[in-house]
């Protein structure tokens, strides 16, 4: 398309306001990896002295693996959970008729867009009274409940793609709509489960807020908070340490990223976070 | 067909639980929350009764009754059963116990040396003066700093101490030793008498449109524009790029910023030989904060837009494109012609949408500045956050927290409505098909 006009100026312009990301990058991993003199931004030896943690646990700290264990936990568990009950819900809003539909699903619209974090204090106090501070269960529940206006969203609209032919010839056939939900409409949005359930899986293994205010404490910690910890204290202040982590923390969700970019640029699109 | 409807609501109830749970509830206790003075002095179950230095301060203040105050501060020494009784099992001796009780029982007095003078008058008083101190100890009486649980026993406590109150004297008593929290709107008179509110909303202000306008829509288009104009493997490489600032966590996101600011960092170093000295660049002045704030925010923005900006150019007929090229239109024409024309509600969608979301977003400040340096970035979900959830000192305002919370939550609600009605609401819950 507009073959007429040169590409290398856009490029080019682009290319300048890319630099600062690109750099970040680049030195994000450099540094893990590498060690500089003072003062200058070359490397000059190789060392893999940043990467102790993955052996030996920072004192005071808990260990790596117990924080990328819990925030394996919370990843997961907030994806099924998600799925599990933003698939049924979603159906039922697309394609079932019930009493206050449309009130339902304008709840669910402005939910999606309301901003989660000013319950933030409320949620803390009720999870203080109901004994749930400081436990996985509790910030588990809170990140899936907070997710799920967005993951109904987003199953109701991949519902609505589906064709109703399928359905009625279901029907016809004498299934129960329970059964064409399962048996039919499901594995056709098989991809969007999918998808749904990557963009759910990376959102929790980088939630922040939640864990920190709901479970800050070291047995419960994830990586996050973790890594925030590490960063804020400043008695031990390692950059190349903090990037290793950093870069240990990361590396899931660059690869799946990478395999399911294109899956993930449907969501994102979706319209959710700033 | 007639139980479609009913499997409806079942598909929809795990749902709706949860909804009501953590959404509901919550959005109605910040309401409430906000209304109280609920901190970490007061718990937030309940609280007990006491008297304590402060709390007569207050009697004094608020209710003017200082003659009152001035009594239950002190210590006093009262010769009662529970004194007798309680020397009786420390073994002191039977007949200096009996003579005390014909002498002194029900008798109070102010000072220590007044019973000490007492119990030395006794003729079976105790042979060393450790033994009398030691005695006089146990009819020491006072109700100071002492948690009671109900009203009742701290009043009982009060009568026994020898100071019966009158009925409002028992209010103004209850309401100044109550140690819970309590509903006030006092919540919402600091906020408007409280300069720092007017610094943080303009804060806010600034944060947002700034933000918006620069990045999250700006250069959002500039980015959807240029890669249009790109063959696809270079607008496949930018837009990626792009979306690495989104996808990477937080907390890693702004270290990589901070060792771009620090004071060793990078600008540091490849300054440092032009003569500038090395220094925390993201923290040393206000304006380079506020710079590298919307910088990190703005990065993290900008793909959004990117993203919905460039499938609506996508969506445009490239006939267009080709005809307006044949016509001798150049560049910037198409641009301002066939491309923003045809943005004009994507562009509408993301500047409501990012509004709200910047508006309670304080994550990123959050990691990079915590508000600093001394409260220049601060913007009204951080205060939030810091009143209610994080202090140095370690008094965390619950109750104020939730009244700042509950601005934001006012705010949401609306804007959410208001976007609902905005973004043609009865395409989207068009009825079903089959029944």
């Amino acid at each position: 398309m507009s073959g007429n006009y040169r590409k290398w100026p856009m490029i080019l312009f682009l290319g300048f306001m890319t630099t600062p990301i690109i750099l970040m990058y680049v030195y994000l991993f450099l540094d893990t990896v590498t060690n500089s003199p003072p003062g200058s931004m070359i490397p000059n030896e190789f060392t893999t002295e940043h990467w102790r943690f993955l052996w030996e646990t920072i004192p005071g700290r808990p260990s790596i693996w117990a924080a990328t264990w819990n925030t394996l936990l919370f990843a997961t568990s907030t994806t099924l959970i998600v799925l599990v009950v933003s698939s049924a819900a979603g159906y039922a809003l697309s394609r079932l008729n019930m009493p206050a539909r449309s009130f339902f699903l304008g709840s669910i619209m402005v939910l999606h867009a309301f901003p989660t974090v000013t319950l933030l204090i409320a949620i803390f106090l009720i999870l203080q009274m109901v004994g749930l501070y400081n436990t996985l269960i509790g910030v588990i529940l809170v990140k899936a409940s907070l997710e799920l206006p967005f993951g109904i969203w987003i199953m109701k609209g991949f519902y609505d793609t589906v064709p109703w032919e399928i359905e009625m010839a279901g029907i016809q056939d004498g299934a129960s709509r329970f059964q064409v939900w399962t048996k039919l409409v499901l594995p056709q949005v098989k991809p969007a489960i999918m998808a749904l359930g990557i963009f759910s899986f990376l959102a929790g293994w980088s939630e922040f807020i939640l864990p920190l205010v709901l479970a800050p404490d070291n047995k419960v910690q994830v990586l996050s908070v973790y890594l925030a910890a590490l960063i804020a204290d400043d008695n031990n202040f390692d950059m190349a340490l903090f990037k290793s982590v950093g870069v240990f923390y990361v590396v899931p969700v660059i690869i799946l990223f990478v395999f399911f970019q294109n899956k993930l640029m449907n969501i994102y699109s979706g319209g959710n976070k700033g | 067909m007639g139980n479609s409807k009913h499997l409806g609501l079942y598909m929809l109830a795990p749902a709706f639980l949860f909804v009501i749970v953590f959404f509901l509830t919550p959005v109605l206790l910040t309401g409430v929350f906000g209304f109280t003075n609920m901190s970490t002095a007061t718990g937030i179950t309940g609280g007990s009764y006491m008297v304590s230095q402060s709390s007569m301060q207050a009697l004094k203040d608020r209710h003017d009754l200082s003659e009152i105050a001035k009594k239950l501060s002190q210590v006093i020494y009262t010769i009662d059963e529970e004194g007798l009784n309680a020397a009786a099992q420390e073994g002191v001796d039977a007949g200096t116990l009996a003579e005390l009780k014909a002498g002194f029982l029900g008798q109070s007095f102010q000072k220590r040396r007044a019973v000490e003078r007492a119990i030395k008058s006794l003729d079976n008083r105790p042979s060393s003066t450790r033994a009398i101190k030691k005695l006089s100890a146990l009819f020491e009486r006072s109700v100071l700093n002492i948690r009671y649980d109900t009203e009742v026993d701290l009043f009982a406590a009060i009568d026994k101490f020898g100071l019966p109150l009158s009925v409002a004297e028992k209010t103004a008593m209850s309401d100044v030793t109550y140690t819970g929290w309590v509903f006030t709107t006092d919540n919402f008179k600091r906020m408007i008498s409280l300069p720092d509110t007017m610094t943080t909303l303009i804060n806010t202000l600034f944060y947002v449109f700034v933000t918006l306008i620069v990045f999250n829509t700006g250069f959002a288009l500039v980015l959807a524009i240029s890669t249009h104009y790109m063959d696809a493997a270079s607008a496949g490489f930018f837009r990626s790029v792009w979306l690495l600032p989104r996808i990477t966590p937080p907390v890693l996101y702004v270290l990589m910023w901070k060792w771009l600011a620090w004071d060793t960092g990078f600008l540091s170093t490849v300054l440092g030989p032009l003569g500038f000295e090395p220094r925390n660049w993201m923290l040393d002045t206000p304006a380079n904060a506020w710079t590298f704030i919307i910088l990190i925010n703005g990065m993290v923005g900008a793909s959004m837009g990117m993203l919905i900006f460039s499938s609506a150019i996508k969506a445009i007929p490239s006939s267009l494109f080709y005809a307006s090229e044949v016509d001798g239109a150049n560049r910037m024409q198409q641009v301002r012609h066939i491309i923003l024309p045809q943005l004009r509600f994507p562009i509408l969608f993301i500047t409501s949408y990012q509004t709200l979301s910047l508006l309670t977003s304080f994550e990123y400040i959050l990691l990079a500045t915590e508000g600093g340096p001394g409260g220049a970035t601060e913007v009204w979900a951080l205060t939030t956050y810091l009143k209610a959830l994080s202090n140095y000192a370690g008094a965390l305002e619950y109750g104020y927290g939730a009244a700042l919370a509950l601005v934001l939550v006012v705010v949401g609600v609306f804007l959410s409505i208001l976007y609902l009605k905005l973004f043609d609401f009865k395409t989207l819950t068009a009825p079903p098909k089959i029944e």
